[in-house]
Parts: structure tokens; C-alpha cells; sequence
């Protein structure tokens, strides 16, 4: 393999990673979101009125 | 039902991600003059593709909230969980297409970026919505709703320009693959259907994530009004 085809496959590897990782880490800040906003919910719901 | 209709779902679109992965990764040939660098392009334009098309749901969200805000309440926050959720999932797919168009550059331009048209008008777009979501985020009051909206209609005016960015101004960027003239688009058949799974792949991941996003919103909308509801049963 010359030096270009390596390069251009680190390049590739790491496009295709930093996707994946963009879109967990996103995926995954949802899921955070998702569960503090739903104890956020329930404090609401036994607060007393 | 609904929980298994998801679940379902989530099953095919992860299928979906694996096999694009599969056909871009291992059948797609070498592209002759850029090599395996190419094979960026089969994460870059779909990502791109489907930006445009949630910025386009949040254009749509942001009419709906600003036309039924004054006689249907109920029905503008919908159509605000849509806007929102649209902009924000647009943006995530933007940023990809941001990072990983300047990795392709590097390799096949030398340079990681230029004031090229076509990425100019890109990096506007993106720092537009994230103007939106950072209003969203920090301003308060009972018209955020409204200047956010407004703000997501001019935002939205940026998508045509951007599309047809390389066809008003001499750009270094290649033409559009559908519709960009004789010249351009996928000739080898293999690369088509690498293109096409991965357009459905990417596609499919997006709506999934932009649904959770809207019921986010909604469930966030739900939260506001009943703190708001126990703060007036205290007065």
C-alpha cells in the first residue's frame, strides 16, 4: 500500500467514525434528556398543590 | 403497540445502516481518480439530503405554529414540536455533512476549505439554525415561540441557495448528483445502489430520531404547562 492509499483510507475510517459518533452522541443526549424530563414529570405530578 | 411499532422500526433502520454500511464499504468500486476517499460521499450527500429535507419539516412547523398560534394554541404547539425537532435534527445531520466534506477536500482538493460557494452558504445555514436552537435555549417570555418561528422561515430561505449554489456561482464543489446536468451523477450501477441505500439508511435513522426529538418537545411542552398550572394554584 503507498503512503496516498493509506491516507485516504485513515480519511475514510475517520469521516465514517465521526458520523456514527455524531449521530450516538446524539442519540444518546436524547435518551438523557428524555429520562431527567420524565423525573422532572413525576416531581411535577407529587408536588403538593 | 406503539412501543413494539418502534422497536420494529429502530430493528429495520439498524438493518438498513448495516447493509448501506456493507454496499459503500465493500461493493461499491473504487472511484478512478479519488480513490477510496471517495467512498466518504455515501455518508456526505445523504446526510446532506436528508438536512434539507428536516429543515423543510421545520420550515413547515414554523408557518403551521405562526398561522394557528392566535385561534388553535393546541394545535401551533404541535406544529412547534415539529419545528423544533426538525431544526435540531437538521443541524446534527449539517454538522456531519460540515466535517466530513472538509475531510474529502483535504484529500481530493489539498485543502480543507475554501470560501467556496456551495460551503459558504452551508456553514450560513448551519450557523442559522444554531442561532434558532440558541434562542430557543436562552430567550424566555411568551413570544419566544413566535420569534422563533420567524427566525426558522428566513432560516429556511438559505436551502434553496445553498441546492443551487453551484449552479449560480463557480464553485469547486461537484454538481448535484440528481439533476446537476450531463456531467454529473453515478454511472457505475454498484455506486448508484451504494448512493441509493445509504440515501434510505440515512434517511430512515433521521425520522427515527426526529420522532423521539418531537415527542421530546411534547412531552417538554406538557412539563411547562403543568408547572405553570401549579404555579397559578399557588397564587
Amino acid at each position: 500500500m503507498d503512503q496516498r492509499a493509506i491516507l485516504d483510507h485513515q480519511f475514510t475510517v475517520a469521516a465514517y467514525a465521526v458520523t456514527w459518533a455524531i449521530q450516538l452522541g446524539y442519540l444518546l443526549w436524547l435518551g438523557f434528556k428524555w429520562r431527567a424530563q420524565r423525573s422532572e414529570m413525576s416531581r411535577t405530578a407529587r408536588s403538593p398543590r | 403497540m406503539k412501543k413494539l411499532g418502534l422497536g420494529l422500526y429502530a430493528a429495520l433502520t439498524a438493518a438498513l445502516l448495516a447493509w448501506g454500511f456493507y454496499q459503500a464499504i465493500y461493493v461499491a468500486p473504487d472511484e478512478q481518480t479519488m480513490h477510496e476517499v471517495q467512498r466518504i460521499f455515501y455518508y456526505h450527500v445523504p446526510s446532506a439530503m436528508t438536512a434539507f429535507l428536516f429543515f423543510a419539516i421545520s420550515l413547515a412547523g414554523s408557518i403551521g405554529f405562526l398561522a394557528l398560534r392566535r385561534d388553535h394554541p393546541q394545535r401551533a404547539q404541535v406544529a412547534d414540536a415539529w419545528a423544533v425537532a426538525g431544526a435540531e435534527v437538521g443541524v446534527v445531520f449539517c454538522t456531519v455533512v460540515l466535517i466530513t466534506g472538509p475531510m474529502w477536500g483535504r484529500r481530493a482538493w489539498g485543502i480543507w476549505w475554501t470560501w467556496d460557494a456551495r460551503l459558504t452558504t452551508t456553514l450560513v445555514l448551519w450557523l442559522l439554525y444554531v442561532s434558532y436552537l440558541l434562542l430557543r435555549r436562552f430567550a424566555a417570555g411568551p413570544q419566544m415561540q413566535t420569534l422563533a418561528a420567524v427566525l426558522g422561515v428566513f432560516a429556511a430561505l438559505d436551502v434553496p441557495i445553498v441546492y443551487m449554489s453551484t449552479r449560480w456561482w463557480r464553485t469547486q464543489h461537484p454538481a448535484p448528483v440528481f439533476g446537476g446536468g450531463p456531467d454529473s451523477g453515478i454511472k457505475d450501477p454498484a455506486m448508484l445502489h451504494a448512493f441509493v441505500w445509504n440515501i434510505a439508511a440515512w434517511l430512515a435513522w433521521g425520522l427515527l430520531i426526529l420522532v423521539l426529538r418531537y415527542r421530546l418537545e411534547r412531552q417538554h411542552q406538557q412539563l411547562i404547562a403543568r408547572q405553570a398550572q401549579a404555579a397559578l394554584e399557588e397564587i
